[in-house]
């Protein structure tokens, strides 16, 4: 008689790796092994529209039938560990990238990878951003040890080509726009956030960016900005606020941040590590 | 036995409720529709976001249960302690009613199978069962109810009928039986049982809970039929009839009406909660006309 774990390991092995000899051999008389055919099939479908939820843009890419193709052979590298489906599939954008039969459609994987952004944006917690009054309650010296906690739905991403335009053609239906992509045009760098509106994917010029992701890893803020390059357009434009504190004072208003430690100071210079602040 | 709940939210009223799909979130919110209780599924409200921000709104007027489809109560490599954990911050949330899981397993070697798959009817099944059902208790502080599943197969070495299964469960934990009027209809169908042994075999002070649904028929090449449950379609004249069968027996208890395929309007899933409405209320005056007897 095969254990509980025996059988359910037999189980399993029917559902994703398609060996049902074992599990059929545990069948009660008259119950045909094509019964394991239901169960399989709920597993691919059910986990099938997981990814779809979760990459409509790549699904509207290459198609139903590829994507279905594509999908048996992702769940059954990468099955799921657990019920909570909108965690599934942070792999399929690497797995797109080494996917030959998709090979032509060289965005795609960036494509996929600004999704997964955006469904983690999605389904990020509720948390309150940052009172900005406890920053303004900080020394002066105390503010540059400052090293802020980003909210949850934050993604910073950089692509070879322009994903964000064709992440939004796709989804919205609009040929004209995708008709205009030029996949020469270059790299883009793209924040992914929750915002007043939902999950907003704005475009940063680089400078931008990587002020950003330094705030994002929790870099003290003395070290951003010493170490972060100035706004690549000039300060001659004669726009007002053009600069580091402009950016920093936008990402405080648009609540992305939503708590700081203060770095240690030790003879080598600051270390993001300690004290937290009530 | 399970610890005592702490402040427990307003009841489930002894009244039809349905199962809350995303498609009728806003719905809802509009009409406010004349229905008792609402049922969602706790894998779906785990994120932070639209969902939990929808359902925050309407808990506000609708007592609400939560129906778990992810905790494989019968995994033998243990329950997931991340997702056991997960399911209580949501009933920390959410301040649900009820909370029920089913009488099934998901997982198997870390792979979780998107689906409620049969147990072999053992005593070694059973022993696996109760103590993760103690185990959930245990963490959510409060009584569970589980549920029976529908199955379309059976295994060799399986000795204990079903209906004891179930009623063993419940008389080792204390927990109650979410009784699936359909599920009973659906495996009965499929492995050749008489639904009303089944009925008649759970103890009805258990019962807190009863599923209704549809199903779909599939024929199968020797001329047979095998019945899906998936939720798909109005509850059949059959489970209807079985349904009173087990308002009578347990006597009124709260029902939910579960649709999850081809999602219809909620108006539809309306009528068919006035439907059980009415049956219900017979049978609410059946048991006082017995108790003034």
């Amino acid at each position: 008689m095969p254990t509980l774990l025996e059988l359910q390991r037999a189980m399993r092995a029917s559902l994703v790796d398609r060996y049902d000899g074992p599990a059929a051999a545990m069948l009660a008389e008259h119950v045909p092994a094509d019964r394991l055919n239901i169960y399989r099939n709920t597993f691919i479908t059910g986990v099938t529209k997981a990814l779809r939820l979760s990459y409509p843009a790549v699904h509207r890419l290459v198609g139903n039938d590829f994507f279905e193709g594509a999908a048996a052979l992702f769940i059954a590298q990468h099955p799921p560990s657990a019920a909570y489906l909108d965690e599934y599939g942070a792999d399929f954008p690497q797995f797109l990238r080494g996917f030959q039969p998709a090979a032509a459609l060289e965005y795609l994987a960036d494509v996929a990878r600004l999704e997964w952004a955006v469904n983690r944006a999605i389904h990020a917690a509720d948390v309150e951003p940052l009172d900005l009054a406890r920053l303004a309650a900080l020394s002066p010296e105390d503010q540059v040890r400052v090293c802020f906690v980003p909210h949850p739905s934050i993604a910073l991403l950089c692509a070879d080509h322009p994903v964000d335009v064709i992440w939004r053609g796709v989804l919205g239906g609009d040929d004209a726009a995708l008709a205009a992509v030029d996949l020469k045009a270059g790299p883009v760098a793209l924040l992914v956030a929750h915002g007043a509106a939902g999950v907003e994917v704005s475009r940063l010029d680089a400078a931008a960016w990587r002020f950003a992701a330094a705030l994002c890893e929790g870099r003290p803020l003395s070290d951003v900005f010493a170490e972060c390059p100035h706004p690549t357009l000039p300060r001659e434009r004669g726009r007002v606020g053009w600069g580091h504190e402009v950016w920093l004072a936008e990402h405080l208003a648009a609540g992305r941040f939503i708590d700081f430690r203060l770095a240690s100071c030790d003879a080598t210079g600051l270390t993001a590590s300690s004290e937290a602040v009530p | 036995m399970p610890p005592a709940a702490t402040n427990p939210p307003r009841p489930i009223p002894v009244k039809p409720g349905i199962g809350l799909r995303f498609q009728h979130h806003q719905a809802v919110l509009d009409v406010r529709p004349d229905v008792a209780w609402m049922e969602v599924h706790t894998e779906n409200y785990m994120g932070g976001g639209t969902p939990l921000r929808y359902l925050d709104a309407i808990r506000r007027d609708y007592p609400i249960s939560l129906h778990g489809v992810g905790l494989s109560l019968g995994s033998a490599e243990g329950l997931d302690a991340a997702h056991l954990e997960r399911i209580r911050r949501v009933a920390e949330r959410v301040e649900p009613a009820l909370m029920s899981e089913h009488i099934a397993w998901s997982i198997a070697n870390g792979t979780y199978l998107a689906d409620l798959l049969p147990l072999p009817m053992t005593e070694e099944a059973l022993a696996v069962v109760c103590r993760h059902v103690d185990q959930v208790q245990n963490h959510m502080k409060r009584r569970i109810l589980v549920e029976n599943p529908s199955t379309y197969l059976r295994f060799r070495h399986s000795t204990i009928p079903e209906w004891e299964f179930m009623a063993a469960v419940a008389a080792r934990t204390g927990c109650g039986i979410l009784c699936d009027v359909n599920n009973i209809y659906v495996s009965a169908h499929n492995h050749g049982w008489d639904a009303s042994t089944y009925l008649a075999a759970l103890p009805a002070a258990a019962i807190g809970e009863i599923h209704l649904a549809g199903h779909s028929v599939r024929p199968l090449p020797d001329g047979s039929t095998l019945r899906i449950d998936d939720h798909g379609s109005h509850v059949i004249a059959e489970v209807w009839a079985l349904y009173r069968e087990a308002l009578a027996r347990f006597g009124p208890v709260p029902t939910l009406i579960e649709w999850d395929t081809d999602v219809p309007p909620l108006d539809v899933l309306l009528g068919e909660a006035d439907h059980a409405g009415a049956l219900l209320a017979s049978a609410e005056q059946e048991a006082r006309r017995a108790d003034a007897a």
